[in-house]
C-alpha cells in the first residue's frame, strides 16, 4: 500500500523529530550562561540561603540526567511545570498567550500570502513589464527591511493615528459592547499584523513568480493558448493550480510559525503574546515556560510538515516515499 | 544595583526627593466635582493613565520581583509609614511610634477604626501577623520579604491600635524596613500559613484584591494593563482621582509615543534624555532632577583572582583608571546633560548620608600615565603597557539592558581614552543574567571589568552591604571583602543616633572610595514626563510612581 507506507515513514519521522526536539530544548537553554536564579534570588538583603532555597524549590539542585527524566515524565503526563517567575502553571500562561497571539499573527501571515499570491502570479503574468518591476522590487524591498526596524518606523509615523501599543484600550474600568471591543482589538492589531505582512509577503511574491515562471514555459500550457483558451483561464486554472506546489511547503512552515508568535514585532507593539512570554522568559531564564513554548513550537512546526507532507502526497501522485 | 542586578534595585529602588505635595499645586474645577484645599478648588475625578516598561509579575507579596509589582502593594496594602518627597519618613498606617531607651522595642500607635475594602476591620493584628508570618517562613516561602525584617525577634499586637515589634540588637533603619512590609490581611491570607507556608506562595491573589490602601486593584490582565480604583473605606486622606491605570509596554519608544500621542497621562522613568527635547517641543511636563542611580566602573577586587589580571589590585592602576575616565564628556554626550559627574557609592540625591568631602575625581591623562609609569607598566609593542608580563588588555562585561540604553556610549568615550595610557578595554555585552553570573564565575576570580549601575535605596544600610563579604555570591559584584569595612556595616546598622550612625556611613563612604573596587562615573538624572493637563505627579526618591509613597497618586489631580 503505497499510501500507507508513506503515512506510516512520514509520522515515526514526524515523532522521532519532536522526540529529539524536546530533548534539545531541555539542554538548550540549561547550556545558557545565566541562571535561573539569579535574578529572583537578588532582593534588598538577600542572603545567599534564599539562593539555595530557590534552587532546591525548582529542583536545579538535581544532576540534570535527573532533572531530564522529570521533565520527560511530566511532559508524558502533560504537565509542563510551573513557571519559575511567577509560580503559575505553564500551561496555563501558554494557552492565555496563545489566545492573543493567533489572531493577529493569522492575519499577519494570510494577509501577507494572498498579496504575495497575487502580486507573483500578476508579475510572472506579465513578466518584463513595469507591474512587474514594480512587484518585484517593492517585494524585495520590504523583505529586505528588518522587521524590528520596519516595526518602529510604523510605530513612529502613525503616532496619534493609531495605538502605539496593547491589544485594547486597556483604560476601561467597564466592559464594552462587544463590537466595540472587537473594532478596538482590530485598531489596536492593524500595525503588528501589517509589519508581519509586509515583511512577509515578499517571500511569497519572489516563490509564486518563478514557480509560475516555470509552469507558464510548459508545454501544457502552449497546448492551451493553441486550444483558444482565455488568458486569464489558463493563468488561474492551469498555470497557477500547478505552480502552487512549492507553496505548499512555504505556508505550511509559516503557520507552524504562527504558534511562536512574532517575536519582535510582539516585543515593539507590546503585544501580549507567545513571543512576547518567550522573551520575557529567556531574560529570567524561566526554563518550564521556555521549554513548554518551544514545545509548542517544535510540534506545530513538525506536525504541519506533517500536514505538508500528505498534502504533497495528495497533490503529486508521483511521490512514492 | 543594579546594577546588577539589576532590576531588583532598578525596580525596587526607594527613595528621594521631591515634589511639592500635590494639594499645593491644586487649582480649579471640572471632571467629577471639585474640593477646596486651601482657598484653591482642586477638581475631583478622572483616570490617571500611565505608561511603564516595567511589569507586575507576580500580586503575590511573596513572590513578585519586579518593581510595579512593588508599587502596586504600596498602593492597594497599608504601610506603617512612608516617605515624602523631601525624603521624610512619615505616617501612613501608624499615626504615631515610640522608641524602648535601648532600641530593642518600638511600638506604633495605628489608625483606630481603619477597615478592608470588603468592610472587616484593618487593625494592627493585620500587622502583626504579616511581620509574624515573614519572620516564621523566612527560610521558605517568605524568603523574598526576610530582609525586612532582620534582627526582629517578635511582632505583636496588644490591642487593635497598637503593634509592638522586638528586636534581638538595637536597629538603624527600622522605619525604611518596615517601610517596604505591605500589611496584608490576616483573614484573607492566614489560611495559607499552615505547615511549612508553602501554601503562600502558591495562592494567586488575583485582582479584585481585598485592599485596605489608598486604592483597590480591580483588575490586572498579565503584560497589558492594572487598573486601580479609588478605595471608599481607605483611612488616610482620600485621593482627587477616581483611579488609575498602569499599561505595560515592552520599549520606552513606544511608551513614549504614546504619551505623545494622547494615549497616556504620564509615563514612569526612565524617560530617554534622547526623548526630553521633543517632549517639550509637544508643550509636555518633562522634569529633570537628580537621581539617586549611579553608574559605575567595577574592578575585580577578589584577592584570588586569577594571575593574569592580578594587576587589577593594584591601587596605583586603580587611580589611574580613575583619572581616565572623562566624567564630564560622559555627562555631557552620553546623559546629554542630564547627570552628574560620580564620586561616592551613596549618591547626593538620597540625602544626608552621601559624603559631601568625596568628590569626583579630575580627568587627567597625563597623571594617570604617571601613575601606570610609576606602578611599572611599561609601555610595550602595539601602544599597550606591559603588566606581569602580559598586555594590559581587559574585557569590559556590560549588560545588554544598559549597552542599549546609553551605558554602551559611555564606553565609547571611556575606551579611546584608556587607549591613549596604554590599555585596551574589550566589550563584552551579555544578557544581564550572563553578565551577572560571568562575575559570580569561579567565585569572582574570572571576571576583570564590567560596567553596570546601581539604584541605591534612601536608606543607605542596603548600598552599603552589597561591599560585605556575606553578600559574596547574591548583591556583592566586585569582589571586595573588608573585615574592617563588615565591622563598620555591623556598627552603622546598629546605631540608632543619626549623628553617630552619619559617621560610620561618611567612614565607609571614604574606605571605598579609597579601595575603589568601584569608579563610579556618574549619576543620571531622574527624568519623568507627563501631560500637562494633570498637576505636576510628586517625585519621591527618583521617581513618582514607586514602592516608597502613595502621595503621588493619592494627590495628582486634574488641571
Amino acid at each position: 500500500m503505497r499510501g500507507a507506507d508513506y503515512i506510516i515513514k512520514r509520522g515515526f519521522f514526524a515523532l522521532v523529530t519532536i522526540y529529539v526536539a524536546i530533548t534539545i530544548n531541555f539542554f538548550l537553554f540549561r547550556v545558557l550562561p545565566g541562571n535561573a536564579v539569579t535574578d529572583l534570588s537578588r532582593v534588598p538583603h538577600a542572603s545567599p540561603a534564599l539562593r539555595h532555597a530557590l534552587l532546591t524549590e525548582f529542583g536545579l539542585d538535581k544532576p540534570k540526567w535527573e532533572q531530564y527524566l522529570i521533565y520527560l515524565k511530566n511532559l508524558a503526563h502533560g504537565n509542563m511545570g510551573i513557571s519559575f517567575a511567577n509560580q503559575q502553571p505553564v500551561s496555563h500562561l501558554l494557552l492565555a498567550d496563545l489566545k492573543n497571539t493567533i489572531p493577529m499573527v493569522t492575519v499577519g501571515t494570510v494577509a501577507a500570502i494572498v498579496i504575495g499570491v497575487f502580486t507573483g502570479v500578476l508579475s510572472a503574468w506579465r513578466r518584463g513589464s513595469a507591474p512587474d518591476h514594480l512587484s518585484t522590487n517593492t517585494a524585495i524591498f520590504f523583505y529586505a527591511f528588518p522587521t524590528q526596524w520596519l516595526g518602529l518606523m510604523l510605530l513612529i509615523l502613525f503616532a496619534g493615528i493609531l495605538p502605539a501599543g496593547g491589544m485594547s484600550d486597556p483604560f476601561l474600568f467597564t466592559a464594552e459592547p462587544f463590537w466595540q471591543h472587537l473594532g478596538d482589538i482590530a485598531k489596536h492589531m492593524f500595525l503588528p499584523a501589517a509589519t508581519l505582512m509586509l515583511t512577509a509577503f515578499g517571500s511569497y511574491t519572489l516563490v509564486v513568480r518563478s514557480s509560475m515562471l516555470e509552469t507558464l514555459g510548459e508545454d501544457y500550457v502552449l497546448t492551451a493558448r493553441a486550444k483558444g483558451l482565455p488568458t486569464r483561464r489558463i493563468v488561474w486554472r492551469h498555470a497557477v493550480r500547478n505552480a502552487l506546489l512549492p507553496l505548499v511547503t512555504l505556508i505550511a512552515l509559516e503557520l507552524g510559525f504562527i504558534v511562536g508568535g512574532a517575536l519582535l514585532v510582539e516585543v515593539i507593539f507590546s503585544w501580549p503574546g507567545i513571543g512576547l512570554a518567550m522573551y520575557s522568559a529567556i531574560g529570567q531564564r524561566d526554563y518550564p515556560m521556555l521549554q513548554g513554548g518551544f514545545l509548542i513550537l517544535t510540534v506545530s512546526v513538525i506536525m504541519l510538515n506533517f500536514v505538508a507532507d500528505l498534502l504533497y502526497f495528495r497533490l503529486d501522485p508521483r511521490i512514492s516515499t | 544595583m543594579m546594577g546588577l542586578p539589576m532590576s531588583g534595585l532598578r525596580k525596587h529602588r526607594p527613595a528621594a526627593l521631591l515634589a511639592a505635595a500635590a494639594a499645593v499645586l491644586a487649582v480649579a474645577a471640572c471632571g467629577g466635582g471639585s474640593a477646596s484645599s486651601g482657598g484653591s478648588t482642586i477638581k475631583q475625578g478622572g483616570v490617571f493613565r500611565m505608561g511603564t516598561s516595567s511589569t507586575i509579575d507576580s500580586l503575590n507579596p511573596f513572590i513578585a520581583f519586579q518593581s510595579d509589582a512593588y508599587t502596586t502593594f504600596e498602593y492597594i496594602y497599608p504601610t506603617l509609614v512612608q516617605y515624602t518627597p523631601s525624603l521624610k519618613i512619615v505616617e501612613n498606617f501608624a499615626r504615631s511610634w515610640t522608641t524602648s531607651p535601648d532600641g530593642r522595642t518600638w511600638t506604633f500607635t495605628t489608625r483606630p477604626n481603619a477597615k478592608w475594602s470588603d468592610g472587616k476591620p484593618l487593625t494592627a493584628a493585620d500587622a502583626a501577623w504579616t511581620f509574624s508570618t515573614i519572620m516564621k517562613f523566612a527560610d521558605g516561602a517568605t524568603a523574598n520579604s526576610a530582609g525586612y525584617v532582620a534582627h526582629m525577634k517578635s511582632a505583636t499586637a496588644p490591642d487593635a491600635t497598637t503593634l509592638v515589634l522586638t528586636y534581638s540588637q538595637p536597629v538603624a533603619n527600622v522605619l525604611s524596613q518596615v517601610q517596604q512590609v505591605p500589611i496584608m490581611p490576616e483573614h484573607i491570607w492566614a489560611q495559607y500559613a499552615t505547615g511549612n507556608g508553602k501554601a503562600l506562595k502558591t495562592f494567586q491573589n488575583n485582582a479584585p484584591i481585598v485592599s485596605g490602601g489608598p486604592f483597590i486593584l480591580t483588575k490586572y490582565t498579565p503584560k497589558q494593563v492594572a487598573l486601580f480604583k479609588k478605595n471608599p473605606a481607605f483611612y488616610g486622606p482620600k485621593p482627587h482621582i477616581d483611579g488609575f491605570g498602569l499599561q505595560f509596554f515592552q520599549t520606552t519608544d513606544a511608551e513614549v509615543t504614546a504619551l505623545k500621542s494622547g494615549q497616556l497621562d504620564g509615563v514612569e522613568v526612565p524617560v530617554p534624555p534622547t526623548s526630553v527635547a521633543t517632549l517639550k517641543a509637544a508643550h509636555f511636563q518633562v522634569r529633570s532632577s537628580p537621581g539617586v542611580a549611579f553608574d559605575d566602573f567595577i574592578i575585580n577586587s577578589n584577592p584570588q583572582q586569577q594571575a593574569s589580571h592580578k594587576e587589577l589590585l593594584n591601587p596605583l592602576l586603580r587611580q589611574a583608571f580613575d583619572h581616565a575616565i572623562n566624567r564630564q564628556a560622559v555627562v555631557a554626550t552620553s546623559l546629554l546633560g542630564h547627570g552628574q559627574p560620580g564620586s561616592t557609592i551613596i549618591p547626593p540625591a538620597t540625602g544626608q548620608w552621601s559624603d559631601p568631602a568625596i568628590k569626583p575625581v579630575s580627568f587627567s591623562l597625563a597623571t594617570a600615565g604617571q601613575l601606570l609609569d610609576q606602578a611599572g607598566y611599561k609601555m610595550g609593542p602595539n601602544g599597550l603597557r606591559i603588566a606581569n608580563g602580559h598586555p594590559m588588555s581587559y574585557t569590559v562585561i556590560m549588560p545588554s539592558d544598559l549597552a542599549s540604553e546609553y551605558l554602551n556610549r559611555t564606553f565609547q568615550i571611556i575606551q579611546p581614552d584608556f587607549k591613549k595610557i596604554g590599555v585596551q578595554l574589550n566589550l563584552k555585552v551579555l544578557d544581564p543574567s550572563a553578565a551577572y553570573d560571568a562575575i559570580l564565575a569561579n567565585n569572582y576570580r574570572n571576571f576583570e571589568i564590567s560596567m553596570w549601575d546601581w539604584f541605591p535605596l534612601t536608606d543607605p544600610d542596603f548600598m552599603l552591604s552589597v561591599l560585605t563579604c556575606n553578600s559574596f555570591n547574591v548583591w556583592n559584584d566586585t569582589g571586595y571583602c573588608s573585615k574592617a569595612y563588615d565591622n563598620l556595616y555591623s556598627e552603622q546598622s546598629a546605631a540608632v543616633n543619626p549623628a553617630q550612625r552619619r559617621q560610620v556611613v561618611y567612614q565607609m563612604q571614604q574606605m571605598i572610595a579609597s579601595a575603589q573596587p568601584y569608579l563610579v562615573i556618574d549619576y543620571p538624572d531622574s527624568i519623568e514626563a507627563q501631560s500637562s493637563h494633570w498637576s505636576p505627579l510628586p517625585e519621591v526618591g527618583g521617581g513618582s510612581f514607586n514602592s516608597m509613597s502613595t502621595i503621588p497618586m493619592v494627590s495628582v489631580h486634574r488641571l
